[in-house]
């Protein structure tokens, strides 16, 4: 059975536009037009208990708002959702025992305290037992390094150790089912990686099933198998990380070294030519002609060598957030 | 430890944080009452105040001093951030949590409140024992109690009707434009200014029928000895009676506010 089950999820936002400038504004003060936004449109698909899955998709795509939705914070327009067995806005207190949510955007410490206050908080909130709660909080603590910055007021912190705090504070109860929004979001890159490698490390432990959106590919290189990736609300892929480029035609990247120049026309009769410059070559071809054209490429060409590489994960991936049309 | 118990700590720990800031708000409430002081004192001086109002020169002077001191402890201040959560999207770390919101803010205010009321309880015994001793107002320690308790309700009181122009946030987005005003309006009908029986019989009667009063007036009034033990009994069932009325208001605005509820950000 499914840990988390979304099926013909909708989510309509109710809004008004105004035009640039004052003579707007004096036109909304009498007269507004209210528009609808579909921020969800029809999304189904189904995780199962300790994946991790990336929710992927362009800005304003849905993903946060569908994160919402499966965490209980918002209410959908039409659709049904599962979360551990319950509907998440409901909001049980049985459901948000089970689950947290980080938001890379959002502050849940107490600003004014240090984050070791918050984590007792969150101990009493959960009732979590005092030595199961001085274990897991050594433990990520050590995981996270930020022993020795528990007792400094989180407005002190910088960024990446607040986002490690935020981390930790929703780690505390050990929840079954783990929300992640954009969790690296304006952190440096040893910040992301140890956060990266933390998560990984948890999931394997804990087996917490997670679902986690980043614009970060790093993220959902290192993290996830699977990614659901939606556009203007819609599903337009549902699939192993490793099929995306599969999907859209498996090109591949031909990389040769000639041992002299050649003309561009020479080039082109073997691929698309991406990159050209002097004995160098970049083509992109399809993966069921990469044989063929080395064969024919070795005996028309002065190739001195070759690498055959698959077209970089953000390339394909950016090519949904261009689609309009569901699944392909 | 309980949760709720956790937050009213935390707030005692967020109010002492700031020293500086703490310092400062105390100093503000210095000058209403230097203002008010000089104001009262001018119109005694210079006329037949006295009788229009129906307070002695002495029994003013304290009845301004108490309203500003009661007001420091059920003043609300905590609307603009229930309004930023709403605005802002930050209810959101409080809807994933096994937490009530309303019991979680009460608690965190009123922890708050508890570094403050060490500060102003001192000023108010002086200023009681100081009446007791110009004014021989009838003090005993059942009244202190009584007064002590209103206090509490007054808070509270105070706190729901805060949290209900709050909750209107859901609906206005610009509620927070609202707060200031409401905030002196509310001052004043409450008599943390002035006492709202200098009006006469008629608006007085109107204004015990709401419930601003009871957050200030009234207990000041335990205190000064103004009030006699049935009149302090009804003005207690008063209190509760209003603080579950708020209380229920304030369930409708959040279920249905809920309801509208955007959760805006990422």
């Amino acid at each position: 059975m499914s840990m988390i089950l979304v099926e013909h999820l909708r989510k309509e936002f109710s809004y008004y536009r105004k035009a640039t400038g004052l003579k707007g504004s004096l036109h909304n003060l009498f007269r507004r037009e209210a528009l609808v936004k579909e921020a969800v449109r029809d999304v189904s698909f189904s995780v199962e208990k300790g994946e991790m899955i990336a929710l992927l998709g362009p800005n304003g795509a849905g993903k946060t708002t569908t994160l919402k939705m499966l965490s209980g914070i918002l209410y959908p327009t039409a659709g049904k959702v599962e979360v551990g067995g319950f509907i998440p806005w409901e909001r049980k207190d049985a459901f948000k025992r089970r689950i947290s949510i980080v938001m890379g955007q959002k502050n849940q410490l107490w600003w004014d305290l240090p984050a070791s206050d918050s984590f007792y908080l969150n101990k009493c909130i959960f009732g979590v037992e005092d030595s199961v709660y001085r274990q897991v909080v050594e433990e990520l603590a050590d995981l996270l390094d930020v022993r020795e910055l528990m007792n400094v007021q989180v407005r002190r912190l910088s960024l990446g150790e607040r986002m490690k705090m935020e981390i930790l504070a929703a780690l505390i109860h050990r929840p079954e089912i783990l929300f992640l929004d954009e969790p690296t979001i304006g952190l440096d890159i040893l910040s992301q990686q140890r956060i990266r490698e933390f998560l990984k490390e948890y999931n394997e432990k804990s087996q917490t099933t997670v679902i986690l959106t980043s614009h970060n590919m790093a993220d959902v290189k290192a993290l996830c198998r699977r990614a659901v990736i939606i556009n203007q609300g819609q599903l337009v892929y549902d699939g192993s990380l490793s099929d995306v480029n599969r999907v859209l035609g498996d090109r591949r990247l031909l990389s040769v070294k000639l041992s002299e120049p050649v003309k561009a026309e020479s080039l082109r009769r073997f691929g698309r030519v991406r990159e050209q410059e002097e004995t160098r070559a970049v083509l992109e071809l399809s993966g069921s002609r990469v044989r063929e054209t080395i064969g024919a490429m070795f005996a028309e060409l002065p190739v001195e060598d070759f690498t055959v590489t698959e077209v970089p994960l953000e390339e394909s991936i950016s090519i949904f957030y261009r689609k309009e049309a569901a699944m392909p | 430890m309980n949760p709720y118990l956790c937050v009213f700590r935390m707030g005692i720990e967020k109010a002492l944080e700031y020293r500086t800031g703490f310092v400062l708000s105390m100093a503000s409430a210095a000058f209403p009452i230097l203002i008010q002081t000089t104001m009262w004192n001018y119109l005694y001086a210079n006329g037949d105040a006295a009788r229009i109002m129906g307070y002695s020169h002495g029994q003013i002077l304290i009845y301004t001093l108490l309203a500003t001191l009661v007001s420091q402890l059920v003043s609300a201040g905590f609307e603009w951030e229930v309004n930023s959560d709403i605005k802002n999207g930050g209810l959101n770390k409080y809807l994933v949590r096994p937490v009530a919101y309303r019991k979680y803010c009460l608690l965190s205010v009123m922890g708050q409140k508890v570094p403050r009321f060490f500060v102003v309880g001192p000023a108010m015994a002086f200023v009681i024992g100081f009446g007791v001793w110009i004014l021989h107002l009838p003090l005993s320690a059942v009244r202190i109690a009584v007064f002590l308790g209103s206090l509490f309700l007054a808070f509270v009181l105070n706190f729901f009707l805060f949290y209900c122009v709050a909750l209107l946030g859901f609906w206005l987005t610009d509620v927070d434009k609202l707060f200031g005003t409401v905030s002196i309006v509310l001052t004043v009908l409450s008599g943390g200014v002035f006492p709202m029986d200098i009006f006469g019989s008629t608006l007085t009667g109107l204004f015990r029928l709401l419930p601003f009063g009871y957050t200030t007036q009234f207990c000041v009034n335990i205190a000064n000895g103004r009030y006699g033990w049935e009149q302090i009994g009804r003005g207690v069932v008063c209190q509760i009676f209003w603080i579950a009325f708020m209380a229920a208001l304030e369930r409708i605005l959040w279920r249905q506010g809920l309801k509208r509820y955007a959760a805006v950000g990422g």
